[in-house]
């Protein structure tokens, strides 16, 4: 497995409006073509952190970043960083699906314009791609031009996931993303969880600690917005070196 | 007597108390819209639409002038008043959204929504008519616009609301600016609850009688001069009916049939669009 870093995480601390303190010096590395889990109880910071990796917080107001998230060796949290360029790098899927109130095929294509392709012939053979890429092609090949809205939750959530990869983003964020879904459509996304991460790189939240386990190459355990522990997952799950990372997987609170 | 017993009592009392009222309310709706019904059907004709009116006094003619009339003023009026009400909801729920000035201007749209009709016209009498010197079609169109800017102003504010914000953040993590995402994603979301609005507010001006008397007047030929005197059918209705001659009351009749109708498909289509949407 290659070893190269994507995204380092330097002393970052977050505040939200109000000063809350949500994230405490938090430092860790996220590999290249890897899953990395975020796991903790509710209210941990998990998914505070992942959504600092694509300035999400700056919607709104009264937020404050300190420390440094480099990603590729920049700061994204440096003032000036184009947030529109770093979000269409770093794509994000959220716990409840989100496919826009329009057809499929214009829900995939939605990120594709934004970029500025226009030729509907480009656009077909991108929005094929990236259907088939999010294992959704076959179900609704024929049905591009139904509402989005027509199809099942965990239809939906691939379809939000082939939005996102339409755009080739080098690095996809997935906060809690089958939490909302079936055992079935769970098993595919993270099927597919795996297989996308030959090209691009993961980082997960999830409640679930089989799931952690299941897909993940390196975890990090969150409590109370300090990381507790990082490190590969086999090692979280077997042979934790904190005490709590050890309560929490064997399931003792949480 | 048992307490179960006076539970039921106090119900059948409750229940028959809002039927009464229920039923009061119902038998003056259908009794106005009867005799509307009862008389205008009489009057009605296809020289009302096709004919101008005739000269005091003369049998015959129509009300084609205040019909042309009143679809410009109303046409005008939702030219200038839904672009000015639906930008003025995104501001106060996108841009401003949380913010104090966007809680000090809903408050004021509500007050907008309340305030009696007539000052509006006497409001743009001063402003669009006593300068020009004369009545005008524009001055009626902006006071049935600055009726309609607060309704279309809240709907719009409270429709795009009622957006999910997930799903805004879903199309800012593809990297659209926010222009973009209000435009392709939030109104989609919104659009039939804003179309709604926008239809129950046009229904609500056009039957408004009291800014038009001040500003736009009324006119006994056919014109399509909007910087003069043009008629209305609301106007024409009020001058008829409180006219001399029994064929002007007539006509009357006529015409409230005729605006009635059109309030009530304007109402209509708005129910039909909300039923079509959430079904």
């Amino acid at each position: 497995m290659p070893e190269t870093v994507e995204i380092e995480v330097k002393g970052l601390n977050f505040h939200y409006a109000g000063d809350i303190h949500a994230l405490k010096n938090i430092n860790l590395s996220v590999h290249r073509n890897a899953v990395t889990a975020l796991i903790g109880p509710s209210g941990c910071g998990k998914t505070t952190l992942l959504r600092c990796f694509n300035r999400m917080h700056d919607l709104y107001p009264k937020h404050r970043y300190e420390g440094e998230i480099l990603f590729q060796g920049t700061n994204i949290l440096a003032n000036g960083t184009d947030l529109i360029n770093l979000r269409s790098r770093i794509g994000m899927v959220f716990q409840k699906p989100t496919p826009f109130p329009m057809t499929i095929f214009d829900n995939i294509s939605y990120g594709l314009k934004l970029t500025g392709i226009r030729k509907r012939a480009d656009l077909s053979e991108k929005v094929e791609s990236a259907l088939r890429h999010a294992a959704l092609w076959d179900e609704v090949k024929d049905k591009l031009n139904a509402s989005a809205y027509d199809l099942s939750g965990g239809q939906q959530q691939r379809l939000v996931i082939a939005r996102a990869l339409a755009v080739n983003p080098e690095v996809l964020l997935f906060d809690e993303p089958t939490s909302a879904l079936d055992p079935i459509s769970t098993s595919k996304i993270e099927e597919l969880a795996g297989v996308l991460k030959k090209e691009i790189t993961i980082v997960i939240v999830t409640h679930n600690m089989q799931q952690a386990a299941r897909i993940s190459d390196w975890t990090g355990f969150l409590m109370l917005g300090e990381l507790i522990e990082f490190d590969r997952t086999e090692k979280i799950f077997t042979a934790p070196s904190e005490k709590l990372t050890e309560d929490y997987v064997t399931g003792r609170f949480g | 007597m048992t307490r179960e017993k006076v539970r039921k009592i106090e119900g059948i009392i409750a229940l028959s108390l809002s039927t009464l009222a229920a039923l009061f309310g119902l038998f003056w709706l259908v009794f106005i819209l009867g005799d509307v019904l009862l008389h205008g059907m009489k009057a009605l004709s296809p020289s009302l639409f096709t004919s101008d009116p005739a000269p005091a006094g003369v049998e015959g003619g129509g009300l084609r002038n205040a019909f042309v009339g009143q679809l410009m003023i109303t046409a005008c009026a939702t030219l200038i008043g839904v672009p000015v009400g639906v930008l003025g909801g995104t501001f106060l729920a996108e841009y401003a959204r949380g913010r104090q000035i966007a809680r000090i201007i809903s408050v004021l749209a509500d007050i907008m929504v309340s305030v009696p009709s007539i000052v509006i016209g006497t409001f743009i009498y001063a402003v669009l008519v006593k300068p020009f010197g004369h009545f005008n079609g524009w001055a009626g169109a902006v006071a049935l616009a600055i009726i309609m800017i607060p309704v279309v102003l809240r709907t719009t504010e409270n429709m795009l609301s009622l957006v999910p914000w997930t799903l805004r953040e879903a199309a800012f993590a593809l990297g659209a600016p926010y222009y973009k995402v209000i435009m392709q994603v939030v109104y989609r979301g919104a659009a039939t609850g804003i179309l709604t609005g926008i239809l129950l507010s046009i229904a609500r001006v056009a039957g408004e009688t009291a800014p038009l008397l001040f500003t736009s007047f009324n006119n006994s030929f056919f014109s399509l001069n909007m910087k003069q005197p043009i008629s209305s059918l609301t106007v024409t209705i009020f001058q008829y009916a409180m006219g001399p001659y029994d064929n002007w009351h007539a006509q009357a009749w006529a015409a409230s049939f005729v605006i009635t109708v059109f309030i009530l498909a304007l109402t209509i289509a708005g129910r039909l669009i909300i039923k079509w949407r959430y079904k």
